[in-house]
C-alpha cells in the first residue's frame, strides 16, 4: 500500500508538477466528475425504471393504448436528454481542445531549453544541446530540467518504437526510428518524479525507466556545471585499478568516460555514474552491492539485457567497483 | 492411429521450433577452453592427429545469429567487411577463407586476431558473443542453418527507388519515331 | 618531387614528344614491382636513376636509366604487417621526393624514412604515428629547403590529423600542426588572419565540436602540400571530420576540410577557410592546390586553384583566403553553391543525413567529384586538366560507436553512376570562362593523376588499363596503349640520359575503387568498400590485379 502510495507520488498523471501535466489531470477530472455523474443519473434511471417495471408487472396488463400525455412527455424527455448530451458533449469537447491548446502553447516559446533523448533498448540517452556544440552534455537515465523553463524535448530511436512518458510532466509521445518528435512541457513543482517507456520495446521494456529531477534553476545550473566536467581522475590505487580494469576488458566496448579513452557509445555514457540514483536504467538502486552484481552478471538482474556478463576476479571487481563510485 | 502421427509430428516441429526461438540468456555458451585449434595445414608428418571441430551450439538459433549480426555492427566489424562484402577487410560471404571457415578456427580470427591486419579482440568481447559473431559469419556464406537465418537483410539493397529514378527517353526500335511522343 | 614542382602544376618543359609524333609512341622498357595493390606513386626521376616507391609493403627501387631500367638496388623498409588493417583504402602510397642526395618517402605504418639516394642506405627512419590509434600514411612528402611536411591518414577510423614538420638532415620532429584542438595544437596564433567572418574566432578547433571529439575528430592531412618561395608559406588541406554519420559531431567540426595557409618554417598559421564546415558526406578537402600567378580582371592575382571533392573549382587569393570563384564542375545536389561575400557553403536540406534514415541521389558522391588523382597545368594553354570520377550515392545513417583502431563511419553507403552519365570523365577546364573546353568521358573513374608538357599534350590512365595522350588544345585522343592492369598511378615525363624524352607511369588497379579487384571483395555487396563496390562491380571482368612500370619513348 505504501509502495502503491510512493508511486502516485513520483509516476501519476494525477500528482501533476508541470503545466501540461496539470491541463491534463483537470480535463482527466472533469471527464471523470461529468461522466461519473451521467453515470450515476442514468444508473439512478435504470434503477427507477426496473422497479418500477416491477410494481406494474402485478397488475392486469394494460390495453396498448399509451395517452396522448405520456406520449408527449416521453418525447420531451428524450429531446431533453439529447440536448444535454449534445451540450455535455460540446463542453468536453471544447474542454478538449482548448486544453490541447494549452498544452501546445510552449511550441511557440522562443526560449526554451533543448534537451534531444534517444531511446535504446533498454536505456534512455540524455542530451543537454547548446549553441556551442562543445557545450553539449551526455546522460543517461535521468533528465534534470530547472523549474519555469520551457523544455522542448527532441525525441529520437534508432532501434524500435519507444515512448517516453514522465506522467508528472506531460503526455506520453512515442519515439519512431528515423522520425524525430517533439515535446514541449515546463516544470513548476520541485520534485523527482519516474519516467517510463510506454510502448512495448521488447524484453526489459518494464525496466526502461528514468529519473525526472525539476529543481530550482539555482540547483539546475550547479548540476549541469557539474555533468559537464570530465569524469575526475582515480586518486586511491584502488580506483586506478579499477580504471585500468574498465580499460582493459569488455567495458570499454561500450561504454563512454569523458576525458578517458572510453568513447564508445552502444551502452550508457558512466561519465558521472556515482551521482546517479539508480543503474540499469532505474531497474536498481545505485548501491555498492548492486553495482557489483549487475556487472558481475546483468542477466541476473535484468535477463536479455544487452550487456554481457563480466568474469571479473573479485579483486579487479572491488577496484572496478571503486572507480565507478568516484565517477561523482 | 492418424492422430496420433499427426501428433507426433507436431511435437517434433515443436522440438525443433523450440532450438529456433531459443534465448539463452542464462545458458554457458561453448567456452574458449574447449576449442581443439585445428591444424592449419594439410601435411601432416607421421599420420593425421585432427581433432573433431567444436560444434558451435548457436548455429541453429536464430536469436543468437541475429544478436551476431548486431554485434557485427555494433563492434563495428561492418567498417572492414562491409555487410559481408569486405573493404579495409576481405569479404566474408564469397567462398575464400584465408585462415579456415571452421566455426573453432573464425573463432580465433576474432579473439586472436591475424597478421595482416585482423585485430585481436582478446578480453574485449565474451565469449558468447564471439560465438554469436561465428554463427553470424558462417550464415553470410550460406554455411548457417536456413532455418535460423532471416531471409532478408537490414541494410539498404535493391534497386533505385521509382522516385529517384532519373527521367530516360524510352526507345522502341520496331516501331517508328513517330510513335513515340510525349504522353498528354 | 611528385608534383614536379612547388606548385604542384605537373607542367613539363619538354617538347619532343608533342601533338604531331605522339602517334608513334612505343614502350621502352618496363619492370615490375613484385607488389599486387593500387600504384599511386609517381616515378622519380633524379639524374640517371629513377625511384619507385611501391604500395604495402613500400618497397623502394632504385633503377638505373642507363642500363634499361635495370635495378641499381632496393630498399625495403618492411612495415609492419598490421598495418593493412587499418588503412581504409587500399595499401597506396602516393609517392617519394628527392632533396639533397636523400629520398625521403612515408610508409603505411607511420614511419618517415630518409634512403641515400645513391646507395640505398637508410639515413634516418622517424616514427610518427601508432596504427593502433588507426593511424596510417600514403603521402607523398613535400620537402622544401631543409624541412619535410608530412601528414597522416585515417579519417575513417576517427584519428585525429596533423601535419608534422621534420628535419630533412636528421629527421628530427620540429612541429606539428594539428587540424583539431586547441589554436595552441593547430599552430593559431597571432598571425591568424582568416578572411571571412566564420573562420574568425578563439579554439575554434575545440569549441566547434562536442566535447573532447576534437580527439578523435579526423581532418587528416593525406594529401597533397604545395609552396609558395615568394611568401614562404605552405598551402595544404585536412580530410573529413571524424565519424562520417555528420548528426554525431554536432557543429562547424573545424578544421576538418578547411584549407591551411601556414609559414613553411614556423607552421604558423596565416589564414583558413573552411569549405564543408560540418561535412555531410566525406567531402574531405586534401585535394593539391596550385600555386599560380592569373591574370584576373585585368590584373595578376596570386592565386590558388583546385578542384575540390565537394565538386567545385576553386580559386582563392592566396595571400588573404578570399575566395574568388566556385564553379561546379559536375552535377552537384548535396549543395547550391558558394557564397563568395560570406563564404558559407549552401547546403541542401533535402539531402541531410540522420540516422536511420536513408538520403538518395546524393552528388557528388563520399570519393567526391575528384578525389587525391593530382590535376596539371599548363601555361601554355592556361587550362586545368582534371582526371575525375562522376559518381552519386546513397547515404544511410546508422548508430556509431568510437573503438579505438576501428573504422568510425556511422553509414551505409551505395555508389552509382551521377545522373545516369559515365562514371568518369578528363576534362580541361578554363578558370577564366569557369567552364569545360573539352571533355573525354569515360566508362570507369579516371583514378590517374596527369601530367601536361610543352609539347601540348596531357597523359592520363584509364581503370581497365589503357594509357593515353591526349591533345591539351582539343582534347583528341591521339595515342593510346592498354597496360597489364588498370592505371591509377601518376603519369611523369623525363628527358633520359640520352637526351630523348620519356613517359613514365605505373599501372597497377587498387586504389579505394580497385579495391574490389585488389583485395578480391565481393561485388554482390553494394555496401563495400564503403560503398565503391556498387559502382565498380563490373571492373573485375575489365581488369586484374598487376604491378608494373611502363616507360614510352618514341622510336
Amino acid at each position: 500500500m505504501t509502495a502503491l502510495l510512493a508511486i502516485s507520488e513520483i509516476q501519476s498523471a494525477l500528482a501533476p508538477a508541470g503545466t501540461q501535466a496539470m491541463r491534463i489531470s483537470q480535463l482527466w477530472w472533469v471527464y471523470l466528475t461529468v461522466l461519473s455523474a451521467i453515470f450515476v443519473l442514468v444508473a439512478i434511471a435504470l434503477f427507477i425504471a426496473l422497479s418500477r417495471r416491477h410494481a406494474v408487472a402485478e397488475l392486469p396488463a394494460p390495453p396498448f393504448a399509451p395517452g396522448e400525455a405520456s406520449e408527449r412527455r416521453t418525447s420531451t424527455a428524450v429531446t431533453l436528454c439529447v440536448i444535454a448530451t449534445v451540450i455535455i458533449l460540446f463542453v468536453l469537447l471544447f474542454w478538449d481542445f482548448f486544453t490541447g491548446r494549452a498544452i501546445y502553447a510552449l511550441t511557440s516559446d522562443k526560449e526554451f531549453l533543448h534537451i534531444k533523448v534517444i531511446g535504446h533498448q533498454w536505456w534512455w540517452e540524455v542530451q543537454y544541446q547548446d549553441p556551442t556544440p562543445s557545450n553539449v552534455m551526455t546522460t543517461a537515465n535521468e533528465l534534470h530540467v530547472p523549474l519555469g523553463k520551457t523544455v522542448k524535448l527532441e525525441l529520437q530511436s534508432n532501434d524500435v518504437i519507444h515512448s517516453f512518458w514522465v506522467p508528472a510532466m506531460h503526455g506520453k509521445k512515442d519515439l519512431i526510428p528515423g522520425h524525430p518528435t517533439v515535446q514541449y512541457f515546463r516544470a513548476d513543482k520541485e520534485g523527482t518524479f519516474r519516467g517510463q517507456c510506454a510502448e512495448f520495446c521488447g524484453h526489459q521494456h518494464a525496466h526502461m525507466r528514468l529519473e525526472f529531477v525539476a529543481e530550482s534553476p539555482d540547483k539546475y545550473e550547479a548540476w549541469l556545471a557539474a555533468a559537464r566536467q570530465n569524469a575526475p581522475n582515480p586518486t586511491t590505487a584502488m580506483q586506478q585499478r579499477g580504471l585500468q580494469v574498465f580499460m582493459s576488458n569488455q567495458c570499454i566496448m561500450c561504454h563512454t568516460i569523458e576525458g578517458t579513452a572510453a568513447r564508445a557509445s552502444l551502452g550508457p555514457d558512466l561519465t558521472h555514474l556515482a551521482s546517479r540514483s539508480f543503474i540499469a536504467a532505474g531497474a536498481v538502486p545505485n548501491t555498492r552491492g548492486y553495482l557489483a552484481g549487475w556487472i558481475a552478471n546483468p542477466q541476473n538482474i535484468k535477463p536479455g539485457v544487452r550487456m554481457p556478463p563480466n568474469p571479473l576476479s573479485s579483486d579487479d571487481l572491488n577496484a572496478l567497483v571503486d572507480y565507478l563510485e568516484s565517477l561523482k | 492411429m492418424k492422430t496420433r502421427v499427426l501428433m507426433t509430428i507436431c511435437c517434433a516441429a515443436a522440438l525443433v521450433s523450440c532450438k529456433r526461438e531459443e534465448r539463452g540468456f542464462r545458458v554457458a555458451p561453448p567456452s574458449a577452453e574447449k576449442i581443439e585449434t585445428k591444424s592449419l595445414s594439410d601435411l601432416h608428418p607421421a599420420g593425421s592427429s585432427v581433432a573433431p571441430p567444436t560444434k558451435n551450439d548457436y548455429r541453429e538459433n536464430a536469436y543468437a545469429v541475429s544478436e551476431g549480426e548486431k554485434l557485427f555492427a555494433a563492434y563495428n566489424c561492418v567498417g572492414c567487411h562491409a555487410h559481408g562484402g569486405g573493404g579495409m577487410g576481405p569479404a566474408l560471404m564469397d567462398n575464400k577463407w584465408i585462415y579456415g571457415s571452421q566455426p573453432q578456427q573464425i573463432f580465433s580470427t576474432i579473439v586472436e586476431g591475424r597478421p595482416n591486419g585482423m585485430p585481436s579482440f582478446r578480453g574485449k568481447i565474451p565469449d558468447f558473443q564471439v560465438w554469436e559473431l561465428v554463427a553470424y559469419v558462417r550464415s553470410m556464406s550460406g554455411l548457417g542453418t536456413s532455418g535460423a537465418s532471416p531471409n532478408r537483410s537490414d541494410e539498404m539493397k535493391g534497386p533505385t527507388p521509382p522516385s529517384s529514378m532519373p527521367k530516360q527517353t524510352p526507345q522502341n526500335s520496331s516501331l517508328p519515331k513517330s510513335a513515340e511522343r510525349p504522353p498528354p | 618531387m611528385p608534383g614536379r614542382n612547388y606548385q604542384a602544376t605537373r607542367y613539363s618543359g619538354l617538347d619532343q614528344i608533342n601533338t604531331g609524333n605522339a602517334k608513334d609512341l612505343k614502350v621502352a622498357w618496363t619492370f615490375s614491382t613484385g607488389v599486387n595493390r593500387g600504384h599511386e606513386a609517381a616515378p622519380l626521376v633524379v639524374g640517371d636513376t629513377m625511384y619507385v616507391v611501391t604500395p604495402f609493403p613500400n618497397i623502394l627501387y632504385a633503377l638505373d636509366l642507363k642500363n634499361g631500367g635495370a635495378a641499381k638496388w632496393k630498399y625495403q623498409p618492411e612495415p609492419a604487417s598490421a598495418a593493412q588493417g587499418v588503412a581504409c583504402c587500399d595499401l597506396v602510397n602516393r609517392g617519394c621526393v628527392f632533396s639533397n642526395g636523400k629520398i625521403i618517402f612515408n610508409t603505411l605504418d607511420d614511419h618517415t624514412i630518409a634512403v641515400d639516394a645513391n646507395t640505398g642506405k637508410e639515413i634516418w627512419k622517424t616514427k610518427l604515428g601508432d596504427i593502433n590509434h588507426g593511424e596510417t600514411i600514403t603521402m607523398a612528402p613535400l620537402v622544401v629547403k631543409d624541412k619535410v611536411y608530412v601528414g597522416n591518414s585515417g579519417g575513417e577510423l576517427g584519428v585525429r590529423g596533423w601535419l608534422t614538420c621534420l628535419d630533412s638532415n636528421s629527421g628530427k620532429t620540429l612541429w606539428r600542426a594539428w587540424s583539431t584542438g586547441s589554436d595552441a595544437d593547430c599552430l593559431i596564433g597571432p598571425d591568424f588572419k582568416p578572411f571571412y567572418k566564420k573562420d574568425q574566432g578563439k579554439e575554434l578547433g575545440v569549441s566547434t565540436w562536442p566535447p573532447n571529439r576534437w580527439q578523435i575528430g579526423g581532418g587528416t592531412v593525406w594529401g597533397w602540400v604545395t609552396y609558395d618561395p615568394e611568401s614562404n608559406l605552405i598551402y595544404y588541406g585536412t580530410g573529413n571530420p571524424g565519424v562520417w554519420n555528420p548528426e554525431l559531431r554536432p557543429g562547424d567540426n573545424k578544421w576538418a576540410c578547411s584549407i591551411f595557409a601556414r609559414d613553411a618554417d614556423t607552421g604558423a598559421a596565416k589564414w583558413a577557410y573552411q569549405m564543408n564546415p560540418h561535412d555531410e558526406f566525406d567531402h574531405d578537402g586534401i585535394n593539391e592546390n596550385l600555386v599560380l600567378d592569373l591574370p584576373i580582371n585585368g590584373q595578376t592575382r596570386k592565386v590558388l586553384l583546385a578542384a575540390q571533392r565537394n565538386g567545385y573549382v576553386y580559386m582563392w587569393d592566396r595571400t588573404t583566403g578570399e575566395v574568388l570563384s566556385a564553379t561546379p564542375f559536375i552535377r552537384i545536389t548535396s549543395s547550391f553553391g558558394v557564397d563568395l561575400k560570406t563564404g558559407e557553403l549552401h547546403t541542401n536540406p533535402e539531402k541531410k543525413p540522420m540516422t536511420g534514415k536513408t538520403v538518395r541521389d546524393v552528388a557528388p558522391a563520399a570519393p567526391g567529384a575528384k578525389d587525391w588523382q593530382p590535376c596539371a597545368w599548363s601555361p601554355r594553354t592556361n587550362l586545368l586538366y582534371i582526371p575525375h570520377q562522376n559518381l552519386a550515392m546513397d547515404y544511410q545513417g546508422t548508430e556509431a560507436s568510437y573503438i579505438e583502431g576501428t573504422p568510425y563511419l556511422g553509414v551505409n553507403v551505395k555508389m552509382y553512376a551521377n545522373g545516369n552519365a559515365n562514371r568518369g570523365e578528363f576534362c580541361a577546364w578554363d578558370p577564366f570562362q569557369k567552364k569545360k573546353v573539352w571533355a573525354i568521358q569515360e566508362d570507369l573513374p579516371v583514378w590517374s593523376g596527369t601530367v601536361v608538357t610543352a609539347g601540348d599534350i596531357t597523359f592520363y590512365g584509364t581503370m581497365d588499363g589503357w594509357f593515353k595522350c591526349v591533345n591539351a588544345k582539343t582534347g583528341d585522343v591521339l595515342w593510346q596503349f592498354k597496360c597489364g592492369s588498370g592505371i591509377i598511378g601518376q603519369p611523369v615525363t623525363y628527358k633520359g640520359p640520352d637526351g630523348k624524352q620519356y613517359v613514365a607511369v605505373l599501372a597497377g588497379v587498387g586504389g579505394w575503387p580497385g579495391a574490389i579487384v585488389a583485395a578480391d571483395l565481393d561485388p554482390r555487396d553494394p555496401t563495400g568498400a564503403l560503398g565503391f563496390v556498387n559502382a565498380m562491380t563490373d571492373l573485375p571482368q575489365k581488369t586484374t590485379k598487376g604491378g608494373m612500370l611502363y616507360v614510352f619513348a618514341l622510336p
